[in-house]
């Protein structure tokens, strides 16, 4: 291409190839709903590449930590750590969730943020990002955050009880580690902070938002 | 009135006085003062605090307006006067009301007062800390000697806040005394609740023993990295020193490499996960302050016009940081 350095490069051709790869989730989801498939059958169709792409993801966490993008690797992890929960510790792990809507609501939801997300990166990376891109970028979260929240909170709200009564992720007293852990009450607190939690990270990225589009398109005030 | 300000400021000129315009950071106009130049900061804040009866001085932060290329702006210091930042009259100051705030000293000692509290009600009331449990008679001799590791080393950091350290600001946010006792307390009781469970399998006493006796090494190698961080300034002195003597020749944040050892000790000691998690917790949250002082003091001890060039050493914890 043109003379770009290793960090473009690489930065360029990761967020391209997660783009691919939601695509081709996204696709495969709207095969599944096209032909009249049921919650579990899109998932099953689906589910390799969002497992795949979600997990490849925690590079964004080491881009983050050394250096070559502007994000804090502390919001990264979390970020990364919440969705992967979600995905590999409940939904992939109960099968009775799979049956729900909001199973397919949640891939959809991220499928369709991660294809606007990831171009923007790769094309921000070489300089060559159109602005509506940019307007969609900053734009399509407003009702798909909601919505992917929502599917989330849904879905671990109903894999729960199956958790719990298998007991899931625990581990119980008396161990030679000195230390126990209750999944079912880690999922509890998780589900009331989310809501406060999602909502400062919602009202950030309106705030961000307003200071790159200017408001709805208005002009920002000089001083 | 553009001639009324002239005339104005020619009367202030023939008191030595000169009209300072304080306003927002977004331009809006908050007061004037007129004041000698000789005035000091400290001074200064005073006289504002007195036209705006809701800031007193520890929540004012004055900044000069930005010069062309700055990024930050200057803030104005408390031991310099108006004269020091070239201020002429009819100069703006941009305030900013830093929030309500309360003294380092007083946070220090509530966040550590809480874990003397919090940590010994798991060891004296198992009844009603771990209802429905049978407690054993008699506790573990580690679970007895890391009570009483964890209450001399909160101990230690009391009066170390009021007989050793000497903070570089009075004041913070007093948001961050809520937050640091939810840290401090809130770590205390989770890694109590599991070293003093009636269900607690105590490593072998020769460990536990010789782990907590090397732990109160590093207590001691901390309390003296402390004093000594304390005697670098002499009273009066402001800006920074380069740290020496003892640890510090190697390790610019040697204090913070005796207290994360200090924890290391304590976790294998009791060979608890809660009391490992803590101690990563605190190890990531100083090795971040650690980095960025290892940068300042190396940014600032350059070996340029005669400043001394900053000595290779490990920033906190050899051979990783």
């Amino acid at each position: 291409m043109l003379t770009m350095g290793l960090k473009t490069t690489h930065l360029f051709l990761y967020n391209s190839i997660q783009a691919v790869g939601w695509a081709v989730c996204l696709y495969k989801l709207a095969i599944a709903y096209s032909s009249m498939q049921k919650p579990d059958q899109a998932y099953a169709e689906a589910k390799d590449f969002a497992k795949v792409f979600q997990g490849a993801s925690i590079l964004e966490v080491v881009h983050a930590a050394i250096g070559i993008v502007p994000s804090s690797p502390a919001m990264a992890l979390l970020q990364w750590a919440g969705r992967s929960h979600i995905l590999y510790l409940v939904l992939d792990a109960v099968p009775q969730v799979q049956s729900s809507p909001a199973s397919v609501v949640l891939l959809a939801a991220w499928s369709v943020s991660e294809i606007i997300r990831y171009p923007w990166y790769a094309l921000s990376a070489i300089g060559a990002c159109p602005s509506f891109l940019t307007w969609l970028r900053y734009t399509a979260f407003i009702p798909l955050y909601p919505v992917g929240v929502g599917a989330e909170l849904a879905l671990l709200w109903q894999g729960l009880p199956h958790l719990a009564a298998r007991g899931a992720y625990s581990l119980r007293l008396p161990n030679q580690l000195n230390w126990g852990f209750d999944y079912k009450i880690f999922a509890q607190m998780v589900m009331v902070i989310y809501l406060p939690a999602w909502w400062q990270l919602y009202t950030g990225l309106l705030r961000a938002r307003k200071k790159r589009l200017g408001g709805g398109g208005s002009k920002a005030k000089a001083e | 009135a553009i001639h009324k300000t002239v005339e104005h400021t020619a009367l202030l000129a023939e008191e030595g006085k000169m009209k300072i315009s304080v306003q927002s950071r977004s331009g809006k106009s908050i007061a004037d003062l007129d004041v000698e130049p000789e005035l000091s900061v400290r001074d200064f804040k005073k006289k504002f605090f007195g036209l705006k009866r809701k800031y007193y001085p520890s929540r004012q932060r004055f900044t000069l307006p930005l010069k062309a290329g700055e990024t930050r702006a200057t803030a104005l210091e408390d031991s310099k006067k108006l004269s020091d930042y070239g201020l002429q009259s009819g100069a703006v100051l941009h305030f900013k009301d830093l929030g309500p705030q309360v003294g380092y000293a007083t946070v220090f000692f509530w966040e550590y007062f809480g874990p003397l509290i919090v940590y010994p009600l798991f060891y004296f009331l198992p009844q009603y800390l771990y209802p429905g449990q049978a407690a054993p008679k008699q506790h573990a001799l580690v679970q007895t000697l890391a009570l009483g590791y964890w209450s001399l080393h909160y101990s230690k950091r009391i009066a170390e806040t009021f007989l050793v350290h000497k903070f570089g600001h009075e004041t913070m946010p007093i948001f961050n005394l809520f937050r640091n006792c939810v840290y401090y307390w809130g770590f205390a009781a989770y890694v109590s609740y599991f070293v003093n469970h009636p269900k607690y399998t105590a490593p072998g006493e020769l460990q536990s023993k010789v782990a907590l006796g090397i732990a109160l090494v590093c207590q001691l190698c901390n309390l003296r990295c402390h004093v000594i961080l304390a005697n670098l300034r002499k009273p009066g002195e402001k800006g920074y020193k380069i740290p020496r003597g003892f640890l510090f020749n190697f390790i610019t944040c040697a204090n913070y490499t005796a207290e994360v050892y200090g924890w290391v000790c304590f976790t294998i000691a009791v060979q608890s996960i809660a009391a490992g998690i803590f101690t990563l917790v605190g190890l990531a949250q100083m090795a971040q302050w650690a980095v960025q002082k290892h940068s300042r003091l190396r940014k600032i001890f350059d070996g340029k016009e005669g400043r001394e060039k900053y000595p290779r050493r490990w920033i906190m914890l050899p051979p990783f940081l």
